[in-house]
């Protein structure tokens, strides 16, 4: 029997993980469902794609960040969720690069409805960046350890939480 | 029964009972993975029928003012051979600072028929308005003082009352009072605001400013080329007439 206090450590720190991660999704989705057109055209600020697939991305992001998290808090799959996590966290982040990389004077969007940035403010695409990978660090701590206390994978597999 | 084989019994209950609960496992994992994504698939349904929604109703409430130019999106004054396109929100600060500091310019260039000046209201600034959606609806009142002739004489009387972003914006009947100050005074301009019957024309406008990847107000835009100042600062009255004369040639 595995008892060691290594062992019995690390659901603890999955667990804060996961309730960290699901905050992100939950606030960042919550500042974008209020208005999705404003949401779009934060989308729309990278260029990367048309304004009418910006719109539809700006409309979809803020649901899926939001039901990310809630699956997270409750923690179901939470391996796959954090998968899910992780590979949109890249996604920002190559946004993120790219908006930088062109010399696009943005607002990322991340956790506001972004846009442009006005006269005078800088961009903050580092930092951006710096917070996202943080993110991504809570992901994979649940991606290499995803047995979590008080989740409904614990209970479903049986397991005392 | 031998110790041994007590042992064994012992070992192959274990392994059975092991395999039990890496079964249930495989279980678990199979259907939370389907349920979640499952979840995911209906946010994203919910959020793109939001969307689709939006502009199903965008389409069928479409009233575009008679005398809009430029795809019906904009008001136009003078009709000189160059361009400037004016996007601006009736909510934002900064505009309210370039039409101080340039407005009067600009309209002289229109009347002495060097540019043909286009007004194009956007809403982008909703979002300051307390709920009340001052944005879409100051644009929407434009709209319909520009139908009754009154485009500019509006757009600069709002200007001049405008109120503090993240305020409630200005009432309505607030907005009704000003357009009569300046001679809107038909029952037709009040009904078009209290009815919002360009809200959704307000939605159009703002959507054409953004396929045109502009982001921020105001923005300006002489023969299709944005104008902007150092560092992406609003451009001044002198930037302007300079691109202005360029595009004239």
């Amino acid at each position: 029997m595995e008892t060691t206090t290594r062992s019995a450590v690390w659901p603890w720190i999955s667990t804060l993980a996961r309730v960290g991660l699901a905050a992100v999704w939950l606030i960042a989705g919550a500042t974008k469902i209020g208005d999705l057109a404003e949401s779009a055209r934060a989308v729309n600020a990278y260029q990367l794609v048309s304004y009418d697939v910006a719109k539809m991305i700006g409309g979809v992001q803020p649901f899926l960040e939001i039901g990310l998290g809630v699956l997270l808090l409750i923690g179901l799959a939470t391996r796959l969720t954090a998968a899910i996590s992780a590979v949109l966290l890249v996604i920002f982040m190559a946004g993120i690069v790219w908006a930088w990389t062109k010399g696009l004077r943005i607002d990322c969007g991340c956790f506001s409805s972004g846009g442009e940035l006005g006269a005078g403010r800088n961009t903050t695409y580092g930092l951006d960046i710096l917070r996202d990978l943080g993110f991504l660090a809570l992901a994979g701590v649940l991606l290499w350890r995803p047995r979590t206390r008080y989740s409904i994978d614990g209970v479903l597999m049986g397991e005392s939480s | 029964m031998s110790k041994g084989s007590r042992d064994r019994a012992d070992k192959a209950r274990r392994i059975v009972e092991q395999q039990r609960l890496a079964e249930r496992r495989r279980t678990v994992t199979l259907w939370t993975s389907v349920a979640v994504v499952a979840v995911l698939i209906i946010a994203g349904v919910i959020g793109y029928s939001m969307v689709s929604g939006k502009d199903e109703k965008t389409q069928t409430a479409l009233v575009t003012p008679s005398v809009a130019v430029d795809e019906g999106t904009a008001f136009a004054v003078g009709s000189g051979p160059v361009t400037v396109d004016l996007y601006e929100d009736f909510m934002c600060p900064i505009c309210k600072n370039f039409e101080s500091a340039s407005s009067a310019g600009l309209r002289q260039l229109a009347t002495a028929g060097k540019v043909t000046l286009r007004y194009h209201v956007v809403s982008i600034l909703d979002r300051a308005s307390n709920g009340t959606e001052y944005s879409t609806r100051s644009a929407g009142a434009a709209a319909a003082a520009a139908e009754e002739g009154k485009f500019t004489e509006f757009h600069d009387a709002l200007y001049a009352d405008q109120p503090e972003e993240n305020s409630d914006g200005l009432s309505n009947a607030k907005i009704i009072e000003i357009g009569k100050s300046i001679g809107l005074t038909s029952d037709k301009f009040a009904e078009a605001v209290n009815a919002g019957m360009y809200t959704a024309w307000a939605t159009k406008a703002t959507e054409t400013f953004s396929a045109r990847h502009f982001n921020g107000t105001p923005t300006i835009v002489v023969n299709g080329t944005q104008v902007t100042g150092p560092q992406d600062s609003v451009p001044t009255l002198d930037l302007i007439t300079q691109a202005v004369d360029k595009a004239a040639g």
